[in-house]
């Protein structure tokens, strides 16, 4: 028998540490179109907003299930409380924020790192925004960066325009819920050559138990504009299955640059099924950043649609999945214009009984002479308890193109151990230089600005249990 | 038309195990809905009308007196011994998938086969000539349902060509198969199958084998022709060492389509598998590469690749890659490659700078890429033959 390496799970007390539950206004158990008009109402929204979510109910109600992928047989859809507002009115100011809601923030190293860098704090507590800044500088260049609720009503025109236009609710069962029950989220607008040079950064978190989250993201970058934004989850655990069907839209216009960076850190009995989309015009970047570490299921899939001619996208990743995980991710790119750019580089490590699955989607279309291409996708499993599956679809349909993709699934190699141990390291050592080594590419291209919470994931506590 | 009525006609003189078998199968193909491969548009497929085949398929030799060959279609003495070998397929289905095709398609093969044989290299035999078998339709003969058993036993070594073929550019034929391969302790077996029917004619077929202790199987599967043409190959790595390989190479041009799966199943200790598939795409040829390496608990130390190949010579064409790898087991290697474009231009250029036209430069290219594979093919004539047809479909 050969030694395995003992990669020991994130020490999860710091974020699963919960609040006594505080609440002004929760929505009755169960999806009926008095929920939603009720949640309407709170919200205070425009009509078009609220026939949209009643619409999107009546899809939700007659699409099934998907039956490929996980198992999501447990999760009680009627059981999930869709809305719940927390005790605490939108803040500006950070002494104003409730003090417990705080200490929560607080311990995910939140103020801190704003003190330092960041632009901007949309910190999401429950299902309401709670706390939201912008440098002035910021605002007097024209970026807006405030809550979803808000930039329905401030930002009318913009939100009607774009709003579920990449995503819609006939798109799947979860796209059609989070039209009817979004919640909360982030609205990001750079103007014309405008480039933000701090990241903005917003932080997701459910509190109350089996409350569901669909907190809704969307960003829109003018002609030439650079923006760097952040979304980082972190959720307590509860015994009631969580549900998080959040959306991302992303609009990319000519010339633009945006990097959206991620790190999904759910407990481990949450239901994550996200979708993320990004539409990319002419000379547009997209640049993902992800990195799925919590939840109990996952399923995510961030889509790169490359529209306009040489438009490119990125997409770096990293999943770790260990005991009663499943988490199925992967990422999508269509290339629908001339002379577009992808890059996907994928790793997993699958520990414990963990199951990791790497599902994506590579399309070339008739529109896409001289699209270029390549998918990489590595595996590591650490002992013999684990599953990893490497799924790539490649669909071509013109044949201008140049596509390259390479998959391996292995584990610790023992030749390199072994030389590594012939320089004089130890094996317990050298092991974990291997893996540290395998996620390192990904590691590094991980937003710093996480302090508190990436040490946690990234600096993977490798000890050996050799013997 | 594929009725009880039919079950009755074709187990009439047949013996009685095989028969039953015969009857097991409808039972199972009269409750399924028809398996539909949506990616190449085959959905809610029709079969053809029933029809006899009737003609002579297998080359006799005489070496091949060391060989066991039966019709299954004929009333057997040793029907005992085949069943036998046809229960070693149970309980071995893989977790994920069917075995074979559409199991639609699978019973339909099962219940109303029309001709298939029975091979056996008994122990110890080592059969340096091929047996050749050729599945010729024609207007009398429209439709092939074929049921093939082969087994490798201990220490043997044979090499099987199947050509399935067809003169008439006209007619619409159908062809249905099933061949199930044992390979035993030790034994060496190499299956060649080259398709060329006639683009009005579709194609199904599945390959299914179980693999032992150190055990070999090598196949080579040649797809040039069908309007659809939807194969599936798969193999069970059993025990120790077993191993398996897969050198496909498709030819598609015109409105063709081609769904094409390959699966290795590692379950022994040290089983090793490839899958290599190359393949030019012409016209608006459509084609779906699956390919699964499976590592199921206990495969310990095994291995497996696969990489696959196409080469796209028109804007028009459709190319979809579906390559996967399951792990279940840590302490395996397993890797795919994908690459997909057109042809290299610098090379193109340089050949047409040495005085070849664009399309012998081309048809030299595809040849370099497919010859290591054609060069398995046992039979000259069969190798010039298919050689000579990529040929001039390539510069049509």
């Amino acid at each position: 028998m050969s030694d395995k390496t003992e990669v020991n799970d994130i020490d999860r007390s710091l974020h699963e540490e919960k609040n006594v539950e505080k609440h002004r206004y929760q929505s009755a158990k169960g999806l009926t179109p008095a929920v939603i008009k009720e949640i309407s109402r709170e919200k205070d929204e425009p009509d078009w907003m609220l026939k949209f979510r009643l619409k999107a109910l009546e899809i939700y109600k007659n699409k099934e299930v998907p039956t490929w992928g996980a198992d999501i047989s447990d999760l009680d859809m009627d059981n999930i409380i869709t809305y719940v507002r927390p005790d605490a009115d939108l803040q500006s100011d950070w002494d104003q924020v409730p003090e417990e809601i705080k200490d929560t923030f607080d311990a995910l190293g939140i103020p801190e790192a704003e003190k330092e860098s960041l632009a901007g704090v949309g910190a999401q507590y429950d299902s309401e925004v709670v706390y939201h800044n912008l440098k002035e500088e910021m605002v007097e260049q024209g970026v807006v960066y405030m809550d979803m609720e808000n930039a329905v009503k401030q930002h009318e025109d913009l939100v009607k325009q774009h709003f579920m236009k990449l995503i819609t609710p006939n798109d799947h069962k979860f796209s059609a819920l989070h039209g009817a029950v979004w919640s909360g989220g982030s609205f990001v607008y750079v103007p014309a050559g405008v480039d933000v040079n701090i990241p903005l950064q917003s932080y997701f978190r459910q509190n109350a138990p089996g409350s569901g989250q669909f907190e809704h993201t969307l960003i829109i970058l003018e002609e030439g504009a650079n923006a760097h934004f952040i979304e980082g989850c972190s959720a307590p655990k509860y015994s009631v299955n969580n549900l998080h069907a959040g959306a991302v839209e992303l609009f990319i216009n000519k010339g633009a640059k945006l990097r959206y960076s991620t790190i999904e850190n759910w407990s481990r009995n949450m239901y994550n099924l996200n979708t993320k989309r990004a539409l990319v015009e002419e000379d547009g970047v997209i640049e993902w950043v992800s990195g799925s570490f919590g939840s109990k299921v996952s399923m995510l899939y961030p889509m790169s649609i490359l529209k306009g001619a040489r438009a490119r996208a990125e997409f770096t990743g990293v999943t770790f999945a260990a005991e009663g995980q499943y988490l199925d991710t992967g990422a999508q790119v269509i290339h629908d214009a001339p002379n577009t750019t992808s890059t996907v580089n994928s790793r997993s490590i699958a520990k414990d009984g963990g199951h990791a699955y790497y599902r994506g989607l590579l399309k070339a279309t008739k529109n896409a002479p001289g699209a270029k291409a390549s998918v990489s996708c590595e595996s590591l499993m650490l002992d013999n308890e684990s599953k990893s599956d490497t799924l790539p679809i490649m669909k071509l349909q013109t044949d201008d193109i140049d596509i390259g993709h390479e998959a391996k699934v292995g584990r610790i190699s023992e030749e390199a151990v072994f030389y590594l141990m012939s320089r004089g390291i130890s094996e317990e050592e050298a092991k974990a230089m291997i893996v540290r080594g395998f996620v390192e590419p990904i590691a590094s291209e991980l937003p710093l600005e996480y302090a508190v919470e990436l040490n946690n994931l990234i600096n993977l506590e490798l000890e050996g249990t050799i013997g | 038309m594929y009725n009880k009525k039919l079950v009755d006609n074709l187990t009439t003189g047949q013996s009685k195990l095989l028969s039953s078998r015969r009857r097991e199968s409808f039972d199972l193909f009269q409750d399924l809905a028809q398996g539909d491969y949506k990616r190449i548009n085959l959905v809610d497929y029709q079969f053809p009308e029933y029809s006899p085949y009737n003609k002579e398929y297998l080359k006799e030799k005489k070496s091949q007196n060391e060989l066991l060959i039966k019709k299954m279609t004929d009333n057997l003495n040793n029907e005992d011994e085949i069943l036998n070998y046809l229960d070693q397929f149970k309980d071995k289905k893989v977790e994920k998938g069917n075995q074979g095709l559409d199991p639609k398609y699978l019973s339909m093969a099962e219940a109303f086969y029309n001709t298939g044989l029975f091979i056996k290299a008994p122990e110890n035999v080592d059969l340096k000539l091929p047996v050749e078998i050729f599945y010729q339709l024609d207007q009398e003969n429209p439709v092939l349902i074929d049921n093939n058993l082969i087994v490798a036993e201990e220490n043997s070594s044979l090499t099987i060509v199947f050509d399935y073929r067809m003169q008439d550019q006209n007619l619409e034929a159908f062809h249905n198969g099933l061949t199930r391969v044992i390979v035993k302790d030790n034994a060496v077996l190499n299956i060649v199958k080259v398709q060329r029917f006639n683009n009005q004619s579709d194609n199904f077929d599945s390959n299914i084998s179980l693999v032992s202790n150190q055990g070999e199987l090598n196949w080579i599967p040649i797809e040039l022709g069908s309007r659809n043409s939807v194969t599936n190959n798969e193999n069970t790595l059993m025990n120790d060492g077993s191993r398996a390989s897969i050198s496909s190479v498709y030819f598609a041009d015109g409105d063709r389509k081609l769904d094409l799966g390959f699966k290795m199943n590692h379950q022994g200790r040290h089983s090793s598998s490839e899958i290599e598939s190359k393949g030019v795409l012409k016209d608006r040829a459509q084609k779906v590469f699956r390919g699964d390496l499976y590592f199921q608990k206990g495969a310990s130390q095994a291995n497996g690749s696969e990489k696959e190949e196409v080469l796209l010579l028109d804007k028009t064409v459709n190319s979809d890659s579906i390559p996967a790898l399951f792990y279940e087991e840590d302490n395996v290697e397993g890797e795919h490659a994908v690459s997909a474009g057109q042809i290299d231009e610098q090379r193109l250029f340089y050949l047409m700078s040495r005085g070849l036209t664009k399309a012998e430069a081309k048809q030299l290219m595809v040849e370099a890429a497919f010859n290591p594979i054609f060069d398995k093919i046992p039979l000259n004539d069969l190798k010039g033959s298919v050689i000579n047809d990529i040929k001039t479909r390539i510069r049509s």
